[in-house]
């Protein structure tokens, strides 16, 4: 596939491995960083994500402290300013001005959390606000667990556009690496020069490319959508979210109906379409009826089959939209979504996407924000999806841990105000829903968890 | 079904896309060469299957994908086959 993260287009990177000043956004980072500004202005937070490792006994802070300060020295990003040169430029990470004491931040909190639950810390974590202008861009924290099961739950949360989910799994891998001494201190494709992942067309081909992505997206709004929480709102962002962890037995069937139904390496549809479902379950309770589901799909653009990069977002999207009065039946929703996917494929959306978000990055955050809910009446999907299948692959131990459990938690602005992740961690199916909090009722929920199991389990 | 798709000429066609268009792989990849392993992944599956519809007419549903079938280009190559024959 061709296509740029744009990445390769500053002076910034120099070939030949010299350390650049700056390290230019991919498309994907300006998309998340049009969120991260429309998040702080209206919601008073950032757009982060978090990704959460349950850790048995044995945990070694002091070494992770220690790894994690020699990562951040050897890979300035983690601790660099973002910011748009001159004012007008594409928006860059500052890998001159990193400052060595600068972060990421790592503490270690005394007070146990309740056995079987997310600690509340997290959740806070989630809805904080990060200086992006002065490199704030991950901390983590470890929370020690109590209860018939005692270890560390330890969080990283993360400016989203730092990190994509792989990217953040393969750093929680790389992190184990450096303990054990096994990687050198830059990832071989984040060293400077390294090349770059994909290349985009001459200007006039990617323009049409940039078009053809925006006559999509104007497309999307000919069949208005409804998120929970309705369109855009200026209320502080609150999220929480659940895990619902299945039993080993129930996730090998559910992960075999998925393939069944949607394919043994596609099975992220069949979740999409559950997703689908438990949030009409709620809407048509309430009696709104939305005309059409829309649900940005992350597509990873890491070569396939290389090594491909940790830091910066390497995604692009796939708008897959399915009309509501085709959700009722899941295999036909199922079978729409296959359709709406393969069309969008074929007529290389992946690709246009890039070549957008390429463009997008000259455009002020505002403007970018804006566009993207004007074409869906104010409303920027109808809720947020992600699949990230294995969790840490190959990954058993951590600083000295065995490696339990672990999910994504990525955050979710209040409007559409909910969002659906699986993965699956070991022989287990973890399923986090992150939402804001209050756009539920109680028995909302409940429909909601219902709807999505039986879905799931299939009765 | 045109005469001329057979096995080998389908297995040529996908290992020749996967290695040419699709996959990041070295000299080695052969047409036994597992394809999950190689990086085939959800994107670049369905990229497949588009390319061979595209040669051949013939649409094969993912979820028709098998690990089995995605073993290697020659075991795709046979599933692609069947379907060609049953049109």
């Amino acid at each position: 596939m061709n296509t740029s993260t744009g990445a390769s287009e500053s002076e910034a990177e120099r070939p030949g491995g010299a350390a650049p000043r700056r390290l230019p956004l991919t498309g994907a980072d300006g998309f998340l960083r049009a969120f991260d500004a429309d998040t702080r202005r209206r919601n008073g937070a950032s757009h982060l994500a978090q990704l959460v490792l349950r850790l048995g006994p044995g945990f070694d802070a002091d070494a992770f402290r220690g790894v994690l300060a020699d990562v951040a020295r050897a890979n300035p990003i983690l601790r660099a300013p973002i910011s748009r040169p001159l004012g007008v430029s594409a928006p860059v990470y500052r890998l001159d001005a990193a400052r060595d004491a600068g972060w990421p931040a790592f503490e270690v909190h005394p007070a146990p959390a309740p056995a079987g639950t997310v600690p509340e810390l997290f959740f806070r974590r989630l809805n904080e606000v990060r200086r992006i202008e002065r490199g704030e861009l991950l901390r983590v924290d470890a929370v020690p667990r109590g209860g018939a099961e005692p270890g560390t739950d330890l969080a990283f949360t993360w400016l989203h556009m730092l990190f994509d989910g792989s990217g953040s799994e393969r750093f929680v891998g790389f992190l184990e690496e450096r303990r054990r001494g096994s990687a050198p201190p830059v990832p071989p494709a984040d060293r400077p020069g390294a090349p770059a992942e994909t290349s985009l067309p001459g200007a006039r081909a990617r323009g049409a490319m940039a078009m053809s992505w925006q006559r999509r997206m104007q497309e999307l709004g000919a069949l208005p959508v409804r998120s929970l929480a309705g369109p855009v709102r200026r209320v502080p962002q609150d999220l929480v979210y659940d895990v619902h962890a299945f039993s080993a037995e129930e996730s090998a069937a559910i992960v075999g109906r998925a393939a069944a139904l949607a394919g043994f390496l596609t099975p992220m549809l069949f979740y999409v379409a559950v997703a689908v479902r438990a949030h009409d379950a709620v809407l048509r309770a309430r009696g709104t009826s939305p005309e059409s589901y829309v649900v940005p799909l992350p597509v990873d653009l890491r070569p396939k089959g290389g090594a491909g990069g940790i830091f910066r977002t390497r995604v692009s999207m796939i708008w897959l939209q399915v009309r509501a009065d085709r959700v009722g039946d899941l295999d036909v929703l199922l079978a729409d979504l296959k359709e709406v996917r393969r069309r969008a494929i074929r007529e290389q959306q992946v690709e246009n996407g890039v070549a957008a978000m390429s463009y997008a990055l000259f455009a002020p955050t505002w403007l970018y924000a804006r566009m993207t809910r004007r074409s869906l009446g104010g409303e920027l999907c109808s809720f947020f999806f992600g699949w990230t299948a294995a969790f840490c692959e190959g990954l058993d131990r951590f600083f000295g841990a065995r490696l339990l459990d672990g999910f994504h938690a990525p955050a979710v602005p209040p409007s559409p105000g909910s969002g659906l992740v699986f993965s699956l961690s070991g022989e287990r199916l973890n399923v986090t829903h992150v939402r804001q909090r209050g756009v539920l009722s109680e028995p909302e929920l409940r429909r909601f968890r219902d709807a999505l199991v039986r879905d799931l389990v299939g009765r | 079904m045109p005469p001329d798709w057979t096995h080998d000429r389908l297995t040529e066609l996908i290992h020749k896309i996967l290695r040419d268009d699709l996959l990041e792989v070295s000299g080695d990849f052969t047409p036994a060469s597992n394809l999950i392993e190689a990086g085939l992944d959800s994107l670049a599956v369905t990229q497949l299957m588009l390319s061979i519809e595209e040669s051949t007419g013939v649409w094969v549903d993912e979820s028709l994908l098998t690990p089995e079938n995605l073993k290697s280009s020659l075991s795709l190559a046979a599933c692609v086959h069947e379907h060609l024959n049953r049109r």
